[in-house]
């Protein structure tokens, strides 16, 4: 809509140039002008399609999807307006307020917590490291950074599988468990811890890297001031430190947030998590398999949307975070 | 958080005044939690790969030996070769367009005044939340519709979409850096607005470029809802989706997983271990400038 505008804008530039090419200067200006007002939407068109194409357009689909009860016929669908069913039925089902719900929003608190917190702490142990151990430890971080969600999971799962997964039998050894008959994975509680510990150990450095490079802009005169005055190294944290770079925090802490909602892959890829274990079900889960695995594409749908308005309200604080963070940099 | 009760005299580049007992055996100790953490999962996946007893492997903390039979075996009989190639494929076709595309964009965004400036924005910032799941339900439904499930061309297009909010974002920063004198002193010496793109912005922000393909390959390379939805043939999958087909209903043999897994995890790090100071600008100018 608006890319088409502006290239319209452009193309009637040109010929009303080439038409008054005696008034050099006027022509000058003109051209000057309309490319000033054309050029940005150029460049923007290219990615404005793709992006509005299969990011936002799909979105308005989902959304009239939910709507309907949407049958797979051969060769394509058909969708049957049913009006609100979908989410009355996702709204009223138990599951979603006893399961999904609580899965989703605890998990994603507990997970944004450990993230920030650990994530925080490298960083300040980075910060303290002389060159030598701080490039070994940036180059660990990198390792558990870089490991995609789908082989970081299978490496979770296979440490925590029963009988012969290397913490079963620690856990056994110790006496704490008998490896032989628990599965970890099969509770929800269990389930969602070792879950935890994979999307922390996938998402601490993000954390730590970009907390260390706000920790690097804070003036050092400032710890001494801090020191001078008395203060302790706790006090100083928080007292100099986090006031000093809340924008990253913040930042961080959303994003973080945004991410740990919409944990898939490594709900899914668990034992029981791809829809054998309803009580492990989250909304991005619980979504897939009404979709997928049972064909209720409007149900499936209808949750997604849930999902989709949750990240909203979170993406709104993050984008009024970022505005008032640099008001001259948008 | 032990760590940051250590004076602040350890800070870089001073001279150690004193050295308490906590800071003496509190910062060797949260080294090591730290590589453990970090690093044990990665060797334990490694070890297993290389372990040929891998199932009764248990918790001996080496391999009962070293061999690269499971490794053979996913090649062998896993078709994992056909895999890493649909992979790379895909990610290179997603670097090479995400990178043109959100270089653009960000130029327009970080260069230029212009009417709906910040709406842009803050729809790219809106669709960079927008969850997976939430999508591919519909794209699912369209790509099915185009006749472009289990296409390597269909997959990369989505994956262009995904990288571009990320990549146009973390650019911006970068364009935004090159002052903008610059830029004038090329206009001064007569170059064109093309001209001065290429040898002056472009040079300029390689390194954002540099960081942005990673962010763009990795994604393509690591993703897998989508890969695992769209690609039903068998010899159309991604590599993370083919490390599935060696997880049985009711016992999995490790060797082949973790053996697929290190196939798909190391150059990955390799890729991150090269570029890291790189990846850290990249980041620090697109979530700290904001």
């Amino acid at each position: 809509m608006l890319v088409s505008d502006g290239s319209k804008d452009g193309s009637s530039g040109s010929s009303s140039l080439r038409s008054h090419r005696s008034d050099d200067g006027d022509a000058a200006r003109r051209r000057k002008r309309l490319t000033t007002l054309t050029r940005p939407w150029l460049l923007l068109a290219p990615a404005l399609v793709v992006l509005i194409g299969l990011l936002l357009w799909p979105l308005i689909q989902v959304g009239k999807l939910s709507l309907q009860d949407y049958v797979v016929k051969f060769g394509g669908g058909k969708g049957t307006y049913t009006g609100f069913d979908n989410y009355k039925e996702l709204l009223t089902g138990e599951l979603l307020w006893k399961t999904v719900l609580p899965n989703t929003v605890f998990f994603a608190f507990a997970c944004v917590g450990l993230t920030v917190a650990l994530g925080t702490a490298v960083a300040l142990l980075l910060n303290r490291l002389g060159p030598t151990w701080k490039l070994i430890c940036s180059v660990s971080i990198l390792a558990a950074w870089a490991m995609p969600a789908v082989t970081g999971t299978y490496v979770w799962i296979w440490l925590f599988s029963p009988e012969d997964g290397m913490v079963s039998q620690l856990a056994d050894s110790l006496g704490l468990i008998d490896a032989e008959t628990t599965n970890w994975f099969t509770e929800r509680l269990p389930f969602y811890a070792i879950a935890t510990i994979n999307v922390v150990h996938h998402g601490f450095p993000f954390v730590a890297i970009t907390v260390l490079a706000g920790l690097l802009t804070i003036p050092k005169e400032l710890y001494e001031a801090g020191e001078i005055d008395g203060a302790n190294a706790w006090q100083r944290f928080w007292k100099i430190t986090v006031p000093t770079i809340k924008p990253v925090f913040l930042v961080v802490t959303i994003l973080s947030t945004i991410w740990d909602f919409k944990v898939f892959t490594q709900v899914f890829l668990m034992p029981g998590g791809s829809g054998s274990n309803p009580d492990v079900y989250n909304l991005g889960v619980y979504s897939y398999i009404e979709a997928f695995a049972k064909n209720d594409y409007g149900a499936g749908a209808a949750a997604a949307v849930l999902l989709t308005l949750l990240l909203l309200a979170i993406t709104v604080v993050y984008i009024r975070t970022l505005f008032r963070q640099g008001e001259e940099d948008l | 958080m032990s760590v940051s009760k250590l004076p602040a005299s350890l800070g870089r580049g001073r001279p150690r005044r004193r050295t308490s007992l906590a800071a003496r055996v509190g910062l060797p100790l949260s080294v090591a939690a730290l590589l453990v953490f970090t690093l044990f999962p990665v060797y334990w996946m490694v070890s297993t790969a290389l372990d040929p007893k891998a199932l009764t492997r248990g918790s001996d903390l080496l391999p009962s030996g070293i061999s690269f039979e499971h490794f053979d075996f996913v090649f062998d009989r896993g078709n994992f070769g056909q895999y890493l190639l649909n992979s790379a494929i895909v990610g290179l076709a997603t670097i090479l367009a995400a990178g043109l595309l959100s270089l653009f964009a960000a130029i327009a965004v970080a260069r230029f005044k212009f009417k709906f400036r910040t709406s842009v924005l803050i729809m790219i910032l809106i669709v960079q939340m927008v969850p997976l799941e939430a999508l591919v339900i519909p794209l699912f439904i369209q790509m099915r519709d185009y006749e472009m499930l289990n296409s390597l061309l269909g997959l990369s297009i989505v994956y262009i979409a995904l990288s571009l909010p990320f990549a146009i974002w973390t650019l911006r920063g970068f364009v935004a850096a090159v002052p903008k004198e610059v830029e004038e002193a090329a206009y001064i010496d007569g170059a064109s607005w093309f001209r001065m793109f290429w040898s002056v912005l472009l040079p300029l922000v390689a390194p954002g470029l540099v960081a942005t393909s990673i962010f763009a390959f990795i994604t393509a390379w690591n993703e897998f809802v989508f890969a695992y939805t769209f690609m039903k043939g068998s010899d159309k999958y991604t590599a993370a989706v083919g490390i599935f087909q060696f997880f049985g209903e009711n016992t999995t043999s490790w060797g082949p997983v973790m053996a697929s897994s290190t196939l798909v995890t190391v150059p990955v790090m390799l890729f991150f271990v090269v570029v890291h100071r790189r990846l850290g600008s990249g980041l620090a100018a697109g979530a700290v400038k904001g």
